[in-house]
């Protein structure tokens, strides 16, 4: 019981952790918070409903194709030739690029939710150590887990994962050191969109259904995850996210079963009592670039 | 001339003039300083150098290319700043902000021997190498954040007031490195509020009087015999030993 609620609440913690990651990065790096990250799951997640009849991997490796291409179109056509604007028109930007995108869906291939029946191997119970897990809870650790280790290691190792985190942290100082904005910034779209597709594969995976505004609850999660962990600090903003949906799955399991409509309330009540604590988030540290 | 200021004009918003027809040029391997009070338009003239904030008048220029043209781009990769908050990278490690330094170097035996270098300078920094920036104190984080800046070769240096805040011994240590860097042959433009230990170790300096007016110029010397200066610097070079 203990081990396959730990499995549940680790894999829903690593899957927020995720989207949380993709929203603080585009906000350090860029000083954007984009809303339009709903939009780039959702097309990872149309993407695993278009390819629903091939191989789970073929899908999910389409997702990431569909996620990264609209995350960088929308950086060349909406957000590169605003660069150097303001944090609030940046922001009012990724409104506009979330409803069109949206609004384009809505009137081309997703007028309306679309089932995505579950991959059988998805609905399968195994027996680990003397628990019954589910295979999706098992999916959702290990995709989500491999995900953030491999973030990890390029942000620690490389030399492009140490730019964008200078870049996150001080974009002025990062450029004036020689760190080319034409490398970090698509770079970092290009992640988001990666991100995002994991995080749409297994959303899809869990809700079976597919529609155009599918993406506005894990793009919030992702606001709010960042936000509890500290909006300038990559660390902190995964932290904020496992934290965020470790205790979802907490509240999931201990709530009685007429509570459990106000979940929510529950979880939102407990972040104002941290923010009021700590308003700049868990872990923020660094500099916050404000244009 | 590797950097030529030219009649400099600085704005910040609709009327505050920050810098004032200011000129002043470095030649090649001189250590030129920039001297004056707080105000006085010193960080902003460098920053105007570094393309940060526009000029509303006259012209910068390094190597001739000026930095308002497209070119100056690959003049710019050459400069190394190290701006008045040091620019540490809180979140990366003493290892990894150096590796920014010599993110733009293709030669990677030479930055290599670079680094070993700085390390020989800086012992400090291969001590705590692994060791998260934030938590270095302020003196070894001006020490990394100098180390970082050579280690791009650059064609000029632009240090912005690297001993403020710093204990006294530290203080010596700077400007220790400062002199050495001038034995080397570095160009540098250093900007500092500590006059005489600036005098002692430049080749010539420009005393900056708000908003950005050149009060006036030359080796420590020179500027003995400027009135003007000697009153607005409070001593006489020549009183506090200073001959250069």
């Amino acid at each position: 019981m203990i081990l396959e609620f730990l499995i549940s609440a680790v894999g829903l913690g690593a899957l927020y952790a995720l989207l949380t990651i993709g929203v603080a990065l585009l906000f350090g790096v860029l000083g954007l918070m984009n809303f339009a990250y709903g939009e780039i799951i959702m097309a990872g997640a149309f993407a695993m409903y278009l390819f629903r009849d091939q191989p789970w991997l073929v899908a999910l490796l389409m997702a990431i194709v569909f996620a990264v291409a609209v995350a960088v179109v929308s950086e060349v056509l909406a957000f590169h030739p605003l660069r150097d604007a303001d944090p609030v028109t940046l922001m009012i930007a990724s409104f506009a690029v979330s409803l069109a995108i949206q609004s384009l869906a809505r009137m081309t291939v997703l007028p309306r939710t679309r089932g995505v029946p579950p991959e059988d191997f998805l609905s399968h119970r195994v027996d680990l150590l003397g628990a019954d897990v589910s295979v999706l809870d098992l999916l959702t650790l290990a995709l989500c887990g491999a995900m953030l280790i491999a973030v990890a290691w390029m942000m620690g190792r490389t030399s492009l994962g140490i730019q964008l985190r200078a870049a996150a942290e001080d974009f002025e100082m990062a450029s004036s050191l020689g760190v080319r904005a034409n490398l970090v910034i698509p770079s970092a779209f290009v992640i988001v969109g990666v991100l995002a597709a994991i995080g749409s594969a297994v959303l899809v995976a869990r809700q079976g259904a597919v529609s155009a505004d599918m993406g506005l609850q894990p793009m919030l999660i992702g606001v709010v995850g960042a936000v509890l962990g500290g909006m300038s600090s990559l660390k902190g903003a995964a932290l904020g996210g496992f934290l965020l949906g470790a205790a979802t799955a907490l509240l999931e399991s201990l709530l009685p079963t007429d509570l459990i409509a106000f979940r929510d309330a529950f979880l939102f009540s407990a972040l104002i009592a941290v923010l009021v604590v700590r308003p700049q988030g868990l872990l923020s540290g660094a500099k916050v670039r404000v244009s | 001339m590797v950097l030529r200021i030219d009649s400099a004009y600085i704005q910040y918003g609709a009327s505050v003039m920050a810098v004032q027809g200011c000129s002043l040029h470095v030649a090649e391997g001189e250590l030129v300083s920039l001297i004056g009070q707080n105000g006085a338009g010193k960080s902003t003239l460098v920053k105007a150098v570094m393309g940060q904030v526009p000029l509303h008048g006259g012209t910068i220029t390094v190597d001739d290319r000026s930095v308002s043209d497209r070119s100056f781009s690959t003049v710019r990769n050459r400069i190394s700043h190290v701006p008045e908050d040091r620019g540490i990278f809180a979140s990366l490690t003493v290892g990894e902000n150096l590796r920014l330094g010599g993110i733009t170097r293709k030669d990677k035996a030479g930055l290599a021997a670079d680094l070993e270098r700085e390390l020989e300078r800086f012992p400090v920094l291969r001590k705590y190498w692994s060791r998260g920036a934030s938590l270095l104190s302020g003196g070894e984080q001006q020490q990394l954040a100098i180390a970082r800046a050579l280690l791009l070769n650059p064609r000029l240096l632009l240090l912005d007031e690297p001993t403020l805040g710093l204990a006294p011994i530290i203080v010596d240590l700077i400007f220790d490195v400062v002199a050495q860097l001038r034995q080397e042959g570095m160009t540098i433009l250093l900007v500092e509020q500590n006059a005489v230990r600036s005098l002692e170790v430049s080749d010539r300096s420009y005393v900056l009087q708000a908003p950005g007016k050149v009060l006036g110029s030359g080796t420590a010397a020179e500027l003995a015999d400027l009135p003007a200066v000697v009153e607005y610097l409070g001593f006489s070079p020549a009183e506090m030993g200073v001959t250069r």
